[in-house]
């Protein structure tokens, strides 16, 4: 049997502490009206959503895309540079529109939250191209999953572990 | 920095920012203790897109207080009489009392958040399996506190009235190291306030319809045992020589098991023992001459219960008993009626089970619609939701 000392395992536990948990199979897909935009055309974006009862959807759309509208009501969407987040409350679709530039592609992405499920994953990505001309890609930004780990607690367990792991190794 | 004292302050650190979080409803902005739909979803918004404070766990406590506590904090009082203010739902728990953890199994708590348990349970590998992966904590008599510390838990379960001066210490030490901790004590084993546990605890985890459909069970049990005994003269009551585990050790009016049964209707000739457990003299058995003895089984007296499917060693007990010197002339003897029961389902959370077999020994006649063997299987399959096939598996009562 492998073992470890009890500092490297306390360190691990800690360190375990903050990775962040994504769990796959999707309630949430994404269907697009077009994946081949005009310049300048707005096009449709559609969320399906299953069972989720209090949770979320976090939109990343590739640069140069822009949000336009949506059906969704105003209080629970909030809009940040390429990131649209959307809170969901029983709802079984949003949609939202996209205005494309004059030229440019690359995939919109997502994740979604069932807070109540206490289960998350990623929306499968939806590539678009103006007039399906591929340039090159462009991230939007950090996911929401991201935020976990640097939670204060997270944050204080992982310099814990640092300190543990400094504190006893000096002993050997 | 004296390296010596490293760990124990990082310790400290985080105990006190786990019991730090514990206070308020996350995402409650304006801290007046109510969570209104525009804060959620201020909250919500502001996790889902990145720039907030609020970990995950924190938003997904803030959607249960809002789906379920109407945004507001729920005020418990447990079976100490002590008001519980909680500001979020159970995430991390810690359980000393094994009656408390079967009830919220039976209740559909998710016992992935159960991170550690008593002992007890811990060694139960039949009927709590998913108890190995748990942490054990040890007893309340001898309680591994810096295991609980370590844990982070953001409720601990302790009894509420039977060794008192045990859980007041655990708690008292809970409190004073985590200021956050909420401290929630039940039995969950006596039938006067059982039902009334049900629905509280039910409360605290949001389950309340679960509650009051666990609730009518156990109570349609309890009541139709308690009708059914009910109008009996004090003269025609079954005469009930109840014995403990051990020999000729027997129960008083104090112990938990002459209230049941007084409940199913017997009556006890011993109940006026000044001890719970009295010793009697083998003679004066021979002198009450009961017409029913109960045996019995369990942690004392190690046969069958959910460990093991041993029919012969209950039956072994049984034929001990009849051996006795002078048994064969008490009534219960020559009326073939002396029966074992494992403490499994007459002591914990389980007893009315046990209670019910006890009204079908004592008044076949009155009872003879209550099955329950089938109310047992119930409540495995429906409430605690493991496989286990009595008709196979386990060993309860015997003949």
């Amino acid at each position: 049997m492998i073992t470890l000392p009890a500092n490297r395992l306390l360190c691990i536990a800690l360190l375990l502490m903050v990775v962040p948990v994504a769990v796959s199979g999707a309630p949430v897909t994404r269907t697009l009206s077009t994946a081949e935009p005009g310049a300048g055309e707005a096009f449709t974006v559609s969320l399906s959503i299953e069972d989720v009862a209090l949770g979320g959807v976090v939109e990343t759309l590739p640069a140069g895309y822009a949000f336009a509208e949506t059906d969704h009501p105003a209080d629970r969407i909030l809009v940040r540079g390429q990131k649209i987040a959307f809170a969901v409350m029983n709802d079984t679709r949003i949609a939202y529109s996209v205005r494309a530039p004059a030229s440019g592609s690359g995939d919109i992405t997502g994740q979604w939250e069932d807070f109540i499920g206490e289960v998350d994953g990623a929306i499968p990505a939806s590539h678009v191209a103006v007039d399906g001309i591929e340039t090159a890609a462009e991230s939007g930004g950090a996911s929401p999953v991201a935020q976990e780990a640097a939670s204060p607690f997270a944050v204080l367990a992982a310099i814990a572990g640092i300190l543990i792991a400094a504190g006893r190794g000096g002993r050997r | 920095m004296n390296r010596r004292c490293l760990p124990a302050l990082v310790l400290l650190l985080l105990v006190a920012v786990q019991a730090a979080a514990a206070e308020g409803i996350p995402g409650d902005a304006d801290g007046d203790r109510v969570l209104t739909r525009a804060e959620y979803v201020a909250a919500a918004l502001a996790y889902m897109i990145g720039d907030n404070d609020l970990a995950r766990a924190d938003i997904q406590d803030a959607a249960q207080v809002y789906a379920f506590w109407d945004g507001r904090p729920r005020e418990i009082t447990d079976s100490t009489g002590k008001t519980v203010t909680l500001y979020r739902p159970l995430r991390r728990v810690v359980i000393f009392a094994g009656e408390s953890l079967e009830t919220l199994r039976s209740l559909g708590f998710d016992m992935e958040k159960v991170v550690a348990v008593d002992k007890y349970s811990h060694a139960k590998n039949t009927f709590f399996p998913e108890c190995r992966e748990m942490g054990n904590v040890g007893s309340i008599w001898s309680p591994d506190m810096e295991r609980v510390l370590i844990l982070r838990p953001d409720t601990v379960f302790l009894y509420a009235t039977i060794s008192t001066a045990a859980c007041d210490d655990i708690q008292n030490r809970l409190e004073a190291s985590s200021p956050g901790i909420r401290v929630l004590r039940f039995d969950c084993f006596k039938p006067a306030t059982y039902p009334d546990e049900i629905r509280t605890i039910a409360s605290i985890i949001g389950k309340e319809e679960r509650g009051e459909e666990f609730a009518a069970f156990y109570e349609s049990t309890m009541d139709r045992i308690r009708d059914g005994a009910a109008g009996i003269p004090d003269g025609e009551r079954t005469r009930v020589y109840f014995e403990y585990w051990f020999d000729y050790t027997t129960v008083a009016a104090s112990a938990g098991y002459n209230e049941k049964t007084e409940i199913a209707g017997g009556t006890n000739p011993f109940a006026t023992g000044t001890a719970e457990y009295p010793v009697v003299d083998p003679e004066a058995i021979l002198v009450a001459n009961p017409e029913v003895v109960i045996k019995l089984a369990g942690q004392g007296l190690a046969v069958g219960g959910y460990a093991g499917h041993d029919i012969a060693a209950l039956d072994a007990i049984r034929s001990d008993m009849l051996g006795r010197p002078g048994w064969s002339g008490i009534s219960a003897v020559k009326d073939g009626r002396v029966y074992v029961i494992h403490s499994d389902i007459l002591g914990g959370a389980q007893h009315f089970i046990g209670t019910a077999y006890l009204a079908k020994w004592f008044y076949p006649d009155r009872f003879a619609d209550l099955d329950p063997h089938a109310i047992h299987q119930r409540y495995l399959t429906d409430f605690q939701g493991i496989d286990f096939d009595l008709a196979s598996e386990g060993t309860f009562v015997y003949p």
